[in-house]
């Protein structure tokens, strides 16, 4: 079974357990293990984008030190996890930073070993286990179930240091929705931006962010949305007033554990709101 | 040629910052009409390059909409001059906040579902409105 290099991040082992939990299960289903990185800090949740400040780059650089004596590869899970460390590493890596790149290097007290790669879990799934292997480990197919994959922000843009797909209309979840049997619905505000941080003092504002998305998935026939990012699952989710025909909100990783057979109480459902559990049994699927 | 703006030396740093250069905005809207909080920004991104455009730079580091900003990034991925809007916004909190003005004092922040929301949101929050 391949091994992965895995960073958590900080609300993986707290609000978004469920994310966590689910997808380690899953990846020994699938064929892949994730392995904790050891002593890894917090990313700093957002990228600062100012041309020098390089303190706040410290902390992340420090994870790409670490991860990179472990291995060329670094999976994540988290999509501002994903969205800091790769953008970090790709300053690193630009030609005509390496004044900056190597001050950044002196500046962690830990040995660089190599360029990391770092890989969003769909990558993975996609590149390295490909849709094929994916689909033999299906044994509760998501029988039609109308989903509307999510995406957000933090996993397209900045188009070209992330590279992970088309940055107006991604694929890459619907793909595995396809996969686990499930029907990706179209919808217009896939790579929406939910509100993201603006929740904390801005509550209102990401509110009506994260409605206009509800609303339109619903609009296009989706039964459920699918997400990545522990942020964008607590705006649609909670943000949101729930009425009956309200769309539940899994993590992708929620849904692959249901295909591939995980039980229950390694999915996770308590923690989001209405009653995904109900949703799920009434489809047929638990 | 430089001209002896008052502004010019704050628009410089803008520049220098944010990696952008404001001249390159021909106003088209495109990053306004796309950016998802466009409504409740003021001034919106086209607005506030505008401002930086007519060596108003002061006018916008006072504006709430630099605030506003999530970082979508929509805005700057969109922008057919290539002008990243977003960068700009980062700046301009960044002038301030180094000038060790904090926006939100994490410590007042008391909002009921403190137990609930992410702390990727809060370290988010902080980092873009406190010193
Ligand atoms: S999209 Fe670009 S060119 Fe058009 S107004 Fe906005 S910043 Fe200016
Ligand atoms: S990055 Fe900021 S200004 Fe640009 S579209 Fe997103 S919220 Fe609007």
């Amino acid at each position: 079974m391949t091994k992965y290099a895995y960073y958590p991040g900080c609300t993986l082992y707290t609000k978004a357990r469920n994310l966590d939990l689910c997808a380690r299960k899953a990846a020994e289903k699938v064929g892949f293990e994730l392995t904790e990185m050891p002593s890894w800090n917090c990313c700093g949740a957002i990228y600062n984008a100012t041309s020098d400040d390089l303190a706040a780059q410290v902390g992340p650089v420090r994870n790409l030190a670490k991860a990179s004596q472990l291995g060329e590869k670094l999976v994540t899970l988290c999509a501002a996890c994903y969205n800091v460390l790769k953008r970090v590493q790709d300053r690193l890596d630009q030609p005509g930073n390496e004044i900056e790149s190597e001050r950044l290097k002196t500046f962690v007290d830990e040995k660089f070993e190599r360029s990391v790669k770092v890989l969003h879990y769909l990558e993975v799934l996609k590149n390295d286990i490909g849709w094929d292997r994916v689909k033999e480990k299906v044994t509760k197919p998501l029988a039609k179930l109308k989903v509307a994959s999510y995406y957000g922000c933090l996993m397209v843009r900045p188009k070209e240091v992330l590279g992970f797909d088309d940055p107006e209309n991604p694929q890459v979840m619907d793909d595995l929705m396809r996969v686990l049997g499930a029907e990706p619905t179209k919808f217009d505000f896939k790579a929406e931006c939910c509100g993201g941080y603006l929740v904390v003092n801005r509550r209102e504002v990401a509110k009506a962010a994260s409605q206009k998305i509800l609303d339109n998935a619903r609009a296009w026939g989706a039964e459920a949305i699918v997400t990545t990012c522990p942020l964008c699952q607590y705006n649609l989710d909670k943000l949101r007033v729930l009425t009956d025909g309200s769309l539940p909100v899994f993590y992708f990783t929620q849904l692959l554990g249901v295909a591939v057979g995980l039980n229950l109480d390694e999915l996770g459902l308590e923690h989001s709101a209405g009653d995904p559990a109900g949703f799920l049994r009434s489809k047929g699927l638990l | 040629m430089a001209t002896s703006h008052p502004s010019s030396e704050l628009l410089e740093q803008l520049q220098t910052l944010s990696g952008q250069n404001v001249s390159d905005c021909y106003q088209c809207g495109c990053c306004t009409s796309g950016c998802p909080i466009g409504e409740a920004m003021d001034p919106p991104p086209s607005k506030a390059i505008r401002l930086l455009q007519l060596g108003k730079a002061q006018e916008l580091l006072d504006s709430e909409g630099i605030w506003m900003c999530a970082s979508c990034l929509v805005c700057g991925t969109r922008c057919p001059r290539a002008v990243d809007y977003a960068r700009i916004a980062e700046a301009c909190r960044a002038l301030i906040l180094r000038s060790k003005q904090s926006r939100v004092d994490p410590d007042t922040v008391t909002v009921p579902e403190l137990e609930e929301i992410p702390q990727q949101a809060f370290i988010a929050a902080f980092r873009k409105s406190s010193v």
